[in-house]
């Protein structure tokens, strides 16, 4: 992580997840916004909002860059706010914006990661975001000047007095930072100073120097002061630097009318009231605390002083928390151990054969909590897909925009929940595979789709869904389906073809344009086409246990099909004994298990013993041969036969005995076992019993491959 | 650590007591005894987490002969290593006095298989003879320093050099 001035270490980590939280509610907006063509007040005062968090924190933290880049981000919401309606053409604003997003979520990459961080140099972006600022005040001036959009001015505003040529502002400050008279005081004293020829007509309240209850009229109608300055602007940006201010805008100063109108009217309501209405709602996962945590005042910041602050909050306050992943995975560890004590003390040798209803009674009710227990860990590790779908909307976005395609993104099924980890590992998957339909997927022009019957637009629909312990995400696409003749004349071009042509089938076909090294588009485009990506979102995915395949019709489309484990931390696992060994085997692998009869097996002399079920030819693996263990049962007749598959391979393996059905925790091998490669032999991790034994889990690719 | 610097701190610290409570000798530490066949070995106590019988040992295919598999201790998966197979003595059946002494270093635990654990001796700066060349044997890359005591002598073992050392190595997960 980057260096930071000292004291501040500790803020780091809540400065670039609060961040990135708000560039991801800004992106969601502006999608929003953009698909909908219009930005409402609420929008605007959001984005403003996020904006000014952002430049906030970042200059807390040090960051001047950032801090510069959010400015000039405010800068042109600001204009816009003045004058929504008057906002037309505004797509170049969202290109900027969106540019600006970017490389905000870039740098912030690069905090986190690099120890020796050196700031970039966003000049060239700020200017941009400068001629953009200019544009819009062009438009606006054009539009004959009406900037004055704020309705409102308080009954006892001075502004209702004041004379023509002067100006108010109604200035608030950052919620928690306490004395907010003195800072308004203070914030006076800047504005003389740092302004030539201001003269500060008046404030209110006034008794801001005498009177400490001042503060709280400051906190609920915010400070406001009138000037008269030649340059209101010099006056503007003084205030933007003083210390603790949240946000200010100008009160109309036309001597407005309207001296009843209700606060809560007012466009800038206090910030907590804005984020009431804000769209995070929707998507909670997103929705970060409403401000900047980085506020120095953060750590004393009473809720009770909060309450007052925002009266019109309502029921918005905060009810998620953010928690470090390390101490989830810590308590997940505990309750696994509280779970295998449990079956200890339960089942211990010594209560054997007495008489202990009550104990029994109790034993059963303590079963049930802890498997409560264990409930409620996980799904505290369980997040919606929300965010990682979300994402591929802008992916979307900026792929429409570049290759000129008409596509619209469906999303459904966003809130199915998966384990965290999990969710992490899926964003480049998800992305190859969006990006794979839009570029590969529908055809490159609308007329080609006009001329086989389909409706110009595209579509590329992402879907998720959870069945039975797993979760299945589909990404298909409208558009032309893969041709199999050209997959299968390519696979042979460059040697991945292992059999004749002809034995194909339609489906294995399909499927090899999942094999590294494969792309059928000639052209290599800046999203595709360079032959890496399918077989690594494969083989990410099979990282995480997970599988993918592909359907596909000629001109109607293509599917691909993701299935990933709800979670990685429990399995359901069948218990088997080889020897005196326990081993478990992850109960979706098994396909059915049985004994054999002797005659049933066929030895063949390269390839050992197989077995005939079917019609299909499965080659047979003997655990105890294989692990070297020592076991009673070598006859074939005397164990027990499991055929398992996965990824369409199969293997028969044969145990001594089954034990029966279990959920286990996974454990990962102990770290001085890491220098041997133990998964190289087909285990994936081992798991505690509840009588105390430890069982290995079976990785069945591993296993099928090292056969 | 190496022996001078071990020299230098106990000279050092000699000096202080000397000085201050004028006493003959001070403890360096305090060392755990045990047979591994006839010799007698022992490891700091500061290593030892705790002393167990001989659990139920699950094996692990992939791994070297003297690693015996996994055991649990308190629900925390640990390797445990046969100590006379990894100095290339003859391997013998456990008995009840056969003991697994738990070790950890860095974060990393492993059982060592010994005979027999004797107890806990305090060492002293004089015990400590020079070099560990004197002895022998091939298990001297694992001895950090020997106590020539009367009762015989004792090899104290590297605990980080068996751990991190030898032909193996930790990756980092």
């Amino acid at each position: 992580m980057a260096k930071v001035e000292p004291g501040m270490e500790a803020m780091v980590d809540v400065y670039i997840f609060e961040t990135t939280g708000l560039l991801e509610q800004l992106d969601e907006i502006l999608l929003r916004t953009e698909k909908a063509n219009e930005f409402t007040e609420d929008d605007i005062n959001e984005i403003f909002r996020i904006m000014h968090t952002v430049k906030g924190s970042s200059a807390m933290m040090g960051f001047d860059n950032l801090q510069q880049l959010a400015h000039k981000g405010e800068d042109m919401f600001f204009i816009i706010r003045e004058a929504p309606e008057k906002m037309t053409d505004v797509g170049f604003v969202y290109d900027l914006v969106f540019q600006m997003s970017d490389l905000f979520k870039a740098e912030i990459d690069m905090i986190q990661n690099n120890d020796d961080y050196e700031p970039t140099d966003f000049s060239e972006m700020i200017s941009r975001l400068e001629k953009g600022a200019k544009m819009l005040k062009g438009e606006l001036e054009d539009d004959g000047g009406t900037a004055a959009a704020a309705p409102a001015a308080e009954a006892e505003a001075p502004a209702a007095a004041a004379p023509a040529d002067s100006t108010t502002v109604r200035v608030f400050f950052e919620d928690g930072c306490k004395m907010e008279n003195i800072r308004a005081f203070m914030l006076i004293n800047n504005v003389k100073e740092s302004v030539d020829e201001v003269e500060i007509v008046g404030y209110v309240p006034e008794d801001i120097e005498s009177n400490q209850d001042s503060a709280n009229v400051i906190i609920d109608n915010g400070f406001l002061m009138t000037f008269r300055a030649p340059d209101p602007k010099a006056v503007f940006t003084a205030i933007e630097n003083s210390l603790n201010v949240q946000s200010y805008e100008v009160v109309d100063n036309v001597a407005a009318s309207a001296p009843a109108e209700a606060p809560a009217a007012e466009p800038a309501a206090p910030p907590a009231a804005a984020s009431g209405t804000a769209p995070a709602a929707s998507a909670p996962a997103a929705a970060p605390a409403p401000k900047p945590a980085a506020a120095p005042a953060e750590k004393s910041k009473a809720p009770e002083q909060k309450a007052p602050a925002a009266p019109s909050s309502g029921g918005g306050k905060q009810s998620l928390i953010s928690v470090n992943l390390q101490k989830l995975d810590q308590l997940h560890d505990i309750v696994g151990e509280i779970i295998t004590t449990e079956s200890m003390v339960i089942s211990n040798p010594e209560l054997e054969g007495l008489r202990l209803e009550s104990f029994t009674k109790s034993a059963r009710e303590l079963r049930k909590l802890t498997a409560d227990l264990q409930d409620t860990v996980m799904s505290i590790r369980m997040v919606p897909l929300t965010g990682p779908f979300q994402k591929m909307n802008r992916i979307v976005r900026d792929m429409k925009v570049k290759l000129g395609k008409d596509v619209e993104l469906v999303i459904e099924g966003d809130t199915t929940e998966v384990d965290k980890s999990i969710v992490d590992n899926l964003n480049d998957p998800l992305m190859h595979l969006v990006r794979n339909a839009v570029d590969h997927g529908i055809e490159d022009t609308s007329e080609e789709r006009v001329a086989r019957g389909k409706p110009a637009k595209g579509t590329v629909k992402l879907s998720a869904m959870s069945s039975s312990g797993e979760v299945v995400i589909t990404i298909s696409d409208d558009g032309q389906g893969i041709d199999t003749e050209k997959v299968i004349q390519k696979a042979e071009r460059n040697g991945l073809l292992t059999k004749p042509i002809s034995e194909y089938s339609e489906r294995e076909i399909q499927n090899m344009i999942l094999l590294p090294g494969f792309s059928t588009n000639d052209v290599v485009t800046e999203y595709s086409g360079r032959g890496v990506g399918m077989d690594v979102v494969k083989s990410n995915l099979s990282k995480m246990g997970g599988s993918l395949t592909v359907e596909s019709k000629k001109g109607e489309g293509t599917s691909f099909i993701i299935k990933i484990p709800l979670t990685l931390a429990i399995v359901d696992g069948m218990e088997i004994m080889v020897g005196d060994a326990e081993f478990t085997v992850p109960i979706s692998v098994i396909k059915e298990s049985f004994i054999v009869k002797r005659d049933q097996i066929i030895n063949d002399t390269k390839r050992g013993e197989m077995i005939m079920i079917r019609g299909v030819c499965y080659p047979m693996l003997r655990l105890n041969e294989k692990f070297g263990l020592p076991s009673d049962v070598n006859d074939i007749e005397d164990g027990i036969v499991l055929l398992i598959e996965s990824e369409n391979r199969g293997i028969c393996l044969f145990a001594d005995k089954l034990i029966g059905e279990q959920q286990v925790v996974v454990k990962p091998f102990p770290k001085y076992l890491s220098q041997y490669d133990i998964k190289g032999q087909g285990l994936s991790g081992c798991t505690i019993m509840g009588d105390g034994s430890i069982s290995l889990i079976i990785d069945v690719n591993r296993l099928i491959e090292s056969h | 650590m190496d022996i001078k610097e071990l020299f230098a701190k106990q000279e050092e610290m000699k000096q202080k007591t000397l000085n201050s409570k004028n006493e003959k000798e001070s403890e360096i530490t305090k060392v755990m005894t045990f047979y591994i066949g006839d010799q007698v070995y022992g490891i700091e106590i500061p290593y030892v987490i705790e002393i167990i019988g001989v659990p139920h040992i699950t094996v692990v295919p992939g791994i070297p002969y003297y690693i015996k598999g996994i055991i649990n201790v308190r629900s925390k998966v640990v390797p445990v290593i046969d100590m006379r197979s990894r100095f290339g003595k003859e391997e013998k059946e456990y008995n009840e006095r056969t003991n697994t002494i738990i070790i950890e270093e860095s974060g990393v635990s492993v059982g060592v298989i010994v005979d027999e654990v004797i107890g806990v001796i305090p060492v002293y700066q004089k015990y400590i003879a020079n070099s560990p060349d004197r002895i022998g044997v091939n298990d001297n890359k694992f001895i950090k320093y020997l106590l020539e005591m009367q009762d015989g002598i004792k090899l104290v073992l590297d605990v980080s050099k068996l751990i991190f050392d030898g032909d193996m190595f930790i990756t980092e997960e």
